[in-house]
């Protein structure tokens, strides 16, 4: 799928998902009619909306023009792009405001009384800050009954109908692992992931830093300088900053997951399978 | 190593799940997903951007640019490519991957107002960013990228909004321009509150091994401490440069400097060929009458108007008879008036003549550089009889004219007719034969000019004619200037060292200066002869030294 429409249809779904009517849709340029809350939210222009809402008024939001096909880039609208600051705002939004969940998949004739496997499933970016740095998400599935460990999770669970609220004839089973401390082995699993790779760049980073600490006392050379000395202290701190191996483990979303039975035991297959092939 | 994780998390969730109002539908916790995965760089190495911009061909030495700036520099850095290499790409493919990395997203571009339009649309077209270049009332705070002049970004009341901004890049073109700390321009560009830094330029390191010191000073403050400590500490010369080991580790930590030998561009030549012009014995009559103002008027008046008379009657002509007006009718007029009257006397300048015949040879494209406004009105009159089309081309031009211009160039006309102060930043690749109608006396201004047309982004040879006359002052110029260096056929590189060891500050100030002091061609062409053989010397130096 070229990367246009792969924007194109993230755009559409983010839209329709925050309940925001697609006025105009030419498969290439959307026209979208932005609710009061997306308007606040997207447009920037929080005066507006302080003033709107003192003087209890409607307000009045506006309309988003965004082109993703190249091609025809030279209409009017915003054109997104891979960076745009547009999608990083979408993102950001995204980010922000879709942190936790609890859903249940869907099951529509069940027979009998079927129980729902409780799975938490957490989603993390693992940041690398060596002298450059680098980024990997993950996401990890634990079984909340007996710890059996699923990863990547939501590439499993992606074609899968989840709801909000359970289906009918199903009940959902009590956890035996709380959530907290599952959480707590999610993070073990994702630690000793961490110690496996290769660590070379923890190395490198400290020998460029010792290099250029070097360099640069070697220009602030004059220690009774009371302005020199405090800008030395201010550059090693830099330094220190930028060049201090490390490695940050940021949560992107969780939550809990009740899946079926069958679905909890196919996806578990699939995962032994996978380990045995490498 | 340490590992920083989020602690709290699972309790957090805990809670949530039983609040209603926090728990997100499936396709938004798919959608942040999905976000999340988008903004991630997986390699340590190499650039995110380029599988986001299949489209656009890059050379090695551009894609190693960007790299270095981005994983070694940390951002803040001197690019020095010189001319036409692709400076422009390489500072846009670093935006790119800020943007893409989510690490820039407020960024100021500085430029000459003559290539505001340029940067946006090259943004645009190679890197598919919209940036906004703001005319009449600009949104500075709300705009995300900016492209403007310098000129207008340090004006009132745009500076103070500009300064309050915090940009996570600030892109600075033809950075040379700022290699003096006490303007305006280098206080205001020094003020300004930048994350990352750019700055492009051709020639970092001008006149003296203090213009180093203005673009480190920017990009890396305190480093060098003051000017007078850095001149006590490190003198004027290059050469104290090379033997300092932490100050080139220093410049090696933030300046990029490519040339063209080392990337393989030299692939298109570049076919220089001096065009002798003889004038006719009516133009040689009036340009000897010449000699006779030498009596009566300081030398720089006589230089002025041989210089003209070579160029067109009409550049001549205007000039002597403002001289004219501007003194009594005492007997020093004489001179001036018996000129005039044997200027109007004149046929078709020789050298326009010669023009014509070339450009009649084929239907290639032509620019044609001249240093007179009188001489370009005239060239372009006369290509008209000659049915050649042509449109004008000057640095006063505004901006819209200017794009307007070189479109017209590029689709229509056969030649453009450009004067000095056009030499810097308008791109003609399209174009691969030049005439340099008039020779500039500083050598480093040709290199502008051919730049414009032999760089990168050209697909053929390239084709440069130098007109000069014989028997007049363009052939002492020739002779004892551009044939002893032989600088064209070396990269302009080289010069910048040689003239920097040698303290000279700008060489066509200096062969000005000498032939206004000589009181005679035999004074003027010794010292002419003096000065390029102590530059040869110097330069033979210089290669056996690097």
């Amino acid at each position: 799928m070229s990367e246009a429409v792969q924007h194109y249809q993230f755009i559409k779904t983010f839209f329709q998902e925050y309940g925001c009517p697609i006025v105009e849709d030419n498969s290439g340029r959307l026209v979208i009619q932005l609710t009061d809350e997306m308007d606040e939210a997207l447009m920037n222009r929080p005066f507006y909306w302080h003033y709107i809402k003192k003087m209890g008024r409607q307000g009045d939001p506006m309309s988003l023009t965004l082109i993703t096909d190249p091609s025809l880039r030279e209409e009017k609208g915003e054109y997104i792009h891979s960076g745009a600051p547009r999608l990083r705002q979408f993102y950001q939004y995204l980010l922000e405001n879709n942190k936790y969940t609890k859903l249940y998949e869907t099951v529509n004739h069940s027979p009998i009384h079927a129980p729902m496997i409780p799975w938490l499933v957490v989603n993390v970016k693992v940041h690398y800050f060596g002298k450059q740095k680098k980024d990997e998400t993950h996401s990890v599935g634990l079984n909340l009954i007996h710890g059996t460990i699923l990863s990547p999770a939501m590439e499993k669970l992606e074609n899968i109908e989840f709801e909000p609220t359970i289906s009918d004839y199903t009940f959902p089973m009590t956890p035996l692992i709380k959530v907290a401390s599952g959480y707590r082995r999610i993070l073990r699993f994702i630690e000793e992931h961490i110690e496996a790779q290769d660590k070379t760049w923890v190395q490198e980073t400290l020998v460029a830093r010792e290099k250029e600490r070097k360099l640069i006392e070697a220009f602030f050379t004059d220690k009774d300088n009371e302005a020199e000395r405090r800008q030395l202290e201010k550059e090693l701190e830099d330094l220190m900053g930028r060049f201090t191996p490390r490695v940050t483990i940021e949560v992107i979303n969780g939550g809990m997951f009740y899946l079926t039975q069958e679905t909890a035991n196919t996806m578990i297959s699939h995962e032994k399978t996978a380990l045995k092939r490498t | 190593m340490e590992v920083i994780r989020d602690e709290t998390f699972g309790e957090q969730l805990a809670e949530q799940v039983s609040n209603p109002e926090s728990i997100c539908s499936w396709e938004k916790f798919k959608l942040a997903y999905q976000a999340a995965e988008d903004a991630t760089v997986p390699s340590f190495e190499g650039l995110v951007a380029l599988s986001h911009l299949p489209h656009l061909e890059l050379l090695p030495h551009q894609r190693d640019a960007a790299e270095d700036i981005i994983h070694r520099m940390q951002g803040r850095a001197i690019l020095a490519d010189e001319v036409g290499l692709g400076k422009t790409i390489e500072a846009g493919l670093v935006l790119k991957e800020y943007m893409i990395r989510g690490m820039v997203s407020k960024v100021l571009i500085l430029t000459p107002a003559s290539l505001v339009n340029q940067w946006v649309t090259e943004l645009y077209e190679k890197f598919l960013i919209q940036a906004y270049a703001p005319r009449k009332k600009p949104a500075w705070k709300e705009a995300n990228i900016i492209v403007t002049s310098i000129d207008m970004a340090k004006r009132e009341p745009h500076n103070r909004e500009i300064l309050d901004t915090a940009y996570d890049l600030v892109i600075i073109d033809e950075a040379h321009k700022l290699k003096n700390p006490a303007t305006k321009n280098f206080q205001f560009v020094k003020e300004l509150q930048k994350k990352y830094c750019l700055l492009l330029t051709a020639t970092p390191i001008q006149n003296k091994i203090t213009d180093i010191f203005n673009l480190v000073s920017i990009l890396k403050p305190g480093y060098l401490g003051d000017l007078s400590s850095f001149k006590k500490q490190y003198g004027k010369k290059l050469g104290n440069m090379e033997g300092n080991v932490h100050l080139k580790q220093l410049v090696n930590n933030v300046m990029i400097r490519n040339r063209r030998e080392d990337t393989g561009l030299s692939d298109t030549k570049r076919m220089v060929k001096t065009e002798w012009i003889q004038f006719t014995e009516e133009e040689q009559q009036v340009y000897n009458q010449l000699e006779n103002i030498k009596g009566t008027h300081p030398s720089f008046t006589y230089l002025t108007l041989a210089k003209e008379l070579c160029s067109s009657r009409e550049a001549c002509y205007m000039s002597s008879k403002q001289m004219l007006e501007k003194i009594d009718a005492n007997e020093n007029a004489i001179h001036l008036k018996n000129l005039l009257e044997g200027i109007e006397q004149l046929p078709h300048h020789a050298k326009a003549q010669k023009m014509v015949e070339i450009i009649q040879q084929t239907d290639e494209k032509f620019i044609v550089f001249t240093e007179y406004r009188a001489s370009q009105l005239y060239l372009q009159w006369y290509l008209q009889q000659h049915g050649i089309s042509s449109v004008p081309f000057r640095g006063g031009f505004k901006r819209g004219k200017k794009d307007w211009m070189k479109q017209l160039f590029r689709d229509h006309a056969q030649v453009m007719i450009a004067t000095e102060a056009a030499g810097e930043g308008i791109n003609l690749q399209f174009c691969r034969n030049m005439i340099n109608y008039d020779l500039p006396w500083n050598p480093m201004r040709l290199e502008q000019r051919i730049g414009r047309i032999h760089r990168f982004g050209q697909k053929q040879d390239v084709k440069i004619y130098n007109f000069a006359i014989r028997n007049t002052i363009e052939e002492h110029i020739m002779n004892m200037l551009y044939d002893k260096i032989q600088l064209f056929e070396n990269a302009i590189g080289e010069l910048d060292h040689i003239l920097e060891q040698l303290d000279i500050k700008d060489l066509g100030m200096e062969v000005e200066a000498i032939m206004s002091e000589s009181t005679s061609h035999g004074e003027a062409k010794i010292k002419l002869d003096n000065l390029t053989s102590v530059i040869s010397n110097t330069k033979s130096q210089w290669r056996s030294s690097s």
